[in-house]
């Protein structure tokens, strides 16, 4: 799974720190996702998605 | 003065720095009694013991690294654990578990065949462990939790 969140979050003008604050996680958990490091789980990318007001698979990319 | 009793409440009032102060504590101790048992030794220093005593530094840096992180965390408004850091803290116990039983076997196998004493063993044992959980630990952070 890839994702878009770094894209998403420099069109909104978000540091890491703001997002984070908004989905209530560490900052460290948001460099780990634009790393691809770490896959979240579904309520992380509900509001990560929420918080950008898009739908989840907008950020969210699925190997098919 | 001031400063020193809202720092001291706030350390009271927050379950962040309560942990964050526990692992300072504790990595202090052992580095006291380290120190104490290095300079209260009568012989030289051998090299197993050098080396025991450069993983115990290791392992107070490592604490002190966590409760550094956790004061940092708290001082950022940024909650204690998340869902990264339980997972992340999950996977090193099963990965440092597995490991740890193997390295036990390997104790039992070389105490049949170097002359320990049984204090040394569990000595070894219990650094041993605890440096399998600090290895484990990095190689998880380097390596991440993805598709798992």
């Amino acid at each position: 799974m890839n994702n878009r969140i770094r894209e998403f979050r420099a069109r909104h003008d978000m540091t890491q720190d703001d997002l984070a604050k908004r989905v209530n996680v560490r900052r460290e958990t948001i460099v780990f996702l634009e790393k691809n490091k770490y896959n979240p789980s579904l309520k992380l990318a509900h509001d990560i998605a929420m918080v950008f007001g898009v739908a989840i698979e907008e950020i969210f990319l699925f190997d098919t | 003065m001031l400063f020193k009793s809202n720092f001291v409440l706030e350390i009271n009032n927050n379950s962040i720095m309560k942990r964050a102060l526990l692992a300072l504590v504790v990595s202090l101790i052992v580095l006291a009694s380290t120190a104490l048992w290095f300079f209260k030794m009568e012989k030289s220093v051998t090299p197993p013991e050098l080396l025991t005593f450069g993983i115990i530094i290791v392992l107070v840096g490592f604490g002190l690294y966590f409760a550094y992180m956790r004061f940092t965390g708290a001082r950022r408004n940024e909650p204690p654990e998340d869902e990264l850091s339980k997972r992340m803290l999950q996977k090193t116990a099963a990965w440092s578990y597995y490991i740890s039983l193997y390295m036990w076997v390997f104790m039992i196998w070389l105490k049949d065949r170097v002359t320990l004493d049984t204090e040394q063993v569990l000595g070894a044992g219990i650094l041993s462990m605890a440096v399998i959980f600090f290895l484990c630990w990095v190689v998880i952070r380097i390596r991440g939790l993805r598709n798992e």
